[in-house]
């Protein structure tokens, strides 16, 4: 007991590196911020854009969301950040990151947000259609604010999803929470790092998992 | 051109191998209403719905106000703010209240100020009986109470004619003299109607003019009096007897 307390509940190890796991939380919640709005907005535009039905680009978007949802997000980032240089596009490790998660998110995204449009009754599209708003216009006042509504449970899985997989930015040296970890572990020869990465993770995500429960309890 | 609003001829609209719309010809005059009836399958929404390019007809041409608006250089947001429609399941906005369900196109479309648009929907709801009822939800109206807001939301657009689908088939009986009184009204006032229903009371008191439409073909086209009481065509009475007990 008192080895388990010395390793991994180690005060005086959390105060000397608190620093480090604070700089990774700021990392990390950045990470997120730019992250999260690129992949939504990717993925509210693919659906939108699908919603046209133009033959050749649906079965573009439909093979691009295939092929990301199929790839490991580490397998993506590592190619971004590794295989790119090769020829010739160096990429710094945060776009790297915020780039292969929004690829990869974006996928998901399209096809929740594609799934909430496709549950909005036609006549709402023919009823503003038929008042004189073009696609776009109809698009953002009247179905997507319906369609969210609808989609709102799997959109925050999938948020809570996307959060969690931020991490795999660590593979690429950045410094988020868990980069700065576990260097912090290495450091103090002292795991302790590692359980503050663990309740930073908590702060952020248990919230989400509770409108989640919400959700499903409604 | 002098009095013709609408002016249809030789409508042709197939859904896959089915012929819907096999050629269908009507002339409508400023100010005029006129019912379309017929069984159902007959065609009569598909023949609504290429008027305002719901639906998109095959061949045939369709003139508003001498203006074709068949073909590919018609500004169609333009053209279907100039004609109103309403429709069976209503299809208001359940995210907005009554009256946003009104601004919303005068706002966005008309480019009005929110000032004006209130303004104008509000004086629109009056119109329907509906004023005090500008901040409820559609799930908080009766049905009878949500097609008065879709005639007042299409109303507001000013439009130069208005087009019912069976505005009161999906009423309960006790709510459709409301909805009908209101068509009446617009009537009274000289609004050009084309109105698909089988609500006898709005065909006999408010139309000028009834047509039957039956698999795809515009059988019979007849003054209102003459249409029920001495119709041309043996599928006229046949129809009537269905419809009449
Ligand atoms: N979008 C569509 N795709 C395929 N077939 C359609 C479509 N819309 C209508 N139809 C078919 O066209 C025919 C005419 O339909 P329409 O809705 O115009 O009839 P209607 O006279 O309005 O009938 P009702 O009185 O039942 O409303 C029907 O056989 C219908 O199945
Ligand atoms: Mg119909």
């Amino acid at each position: 007991m008192e080895a388990f307390a010395h390793n991994f509940l180690n005060i005086n190890v959390l105060i000397r590196t608190h620093g480090f796991l604070i700089t990774g939380l700021f990392m990390t919640l950045r990470l997120i911020g730019f992250s999260l709005i690129l992949a939504m907005a990717w993925g509210l535009f693919l659906s939108v854009v699908r919603n046209v039905h133009l033959p050749g680009l649906n079965t573009f978007i439909v093979f691009y969301v295939d092929t990301l949802r199929s790839l490991p997000i580490l397998v993506l980032l590592m190619l971004i950040y590794y295989a790119l240089p090769f020829v010739g596009i160096q990429v710094p490790a945060f776009t790297a990151a915020v780039l292969a998660l929004s690829l990869n998110g974006g996928a998901y995204y399209a096809e929740i947000f594609r799934a909430g449009i496709e549950a909005i009754h036609r006549g709402q599209t023919e009823a503003a259609r038929t008042l004189g708003l073009n696609y776009i216009q109809t698009m953002r006042h009247v179905i997507l604010p319906q369609a969210i509504r609808v989609v709102l449970p799997p959109l925050t899985t999938n948020t809570l999803e996307f959060i969690k997989a931020t991490a795999a930015a660590s593979v690429v040296a950045l410094p988020d929470i868990l980069r700065q970890a576990s260097q912090a572990m290495n450091s103090t020869f002292n795991p302790t790092p590692l359980t503050g990465a663990l309740v930073l993770y908590l702060l952020i995500c248990l919230p989400l998992v509770q409108l989640i429960r919400r959700f499903e309890n409604n | 051109m002098g009095n013709i609003l609408v002016e249809i001829k030789d409508l042709h609209k197939s859904f896959g191998e089915e012929e819907v719309l096999k050629g269908v010809d009507l002339d409508v005059e400023r100010g005029e209403v006129v019912c379309i009836m017929g069984p159902s399958g007959a065609g009569k929404s598909t023949f609504l719905r290429c008027i305002n390019r719901l639906e998109e007809p095959d061949s045939g041409t369709i003139k508003i106000d001498g203006e074709p608006i068949t073909g590919d250089n018609v500004d169609l947001n333009k053209m279907r703010t100039e004609i109103g429609m309403v429709f069976q399941q209503f299809n208001l906005f359940p995210h907005m209240n009554a009256l946003s369900n009104i601004t919303l196109a005068l706002k966005k479309v008309k480019n009005m100020s929110k000032a004006e648009a209130d303004k104008k929907g509000l004086e629109n709801l009056e119109k329907v009986g509906l004023k005090y009822k500008a901040e409820s939800k559609p799930d908080q109206l009766s049905g009878g109470q949500k097609q008065r807001v879709a005639m007042a939301r299409a109303l507001a657009m000013d439009p130069k004619l208005m087009l019912f689908d069976e505005p009161t088939s999906a009423l309960d009986p006790e709510l459709i003299e409301e909805v009908v009184k209101v068509m009446l009204d617009l009537a009274e006032m000289g609004m050009t109607m084309i109105a698909v229903t089988h609500e006898i009371s709005f065909a006999k008191g408010g139309s000028d003019r009834v047509c039957l439409l039956d698999q795809g073909n515009m059988l019979e086209q007849a003054p209102t009096e003459k249409f029920f009481n001495d119709p041309e065509h043996d599928r006229t009475r046949e129809f009537l007897s269905m419809v009449l007990d």
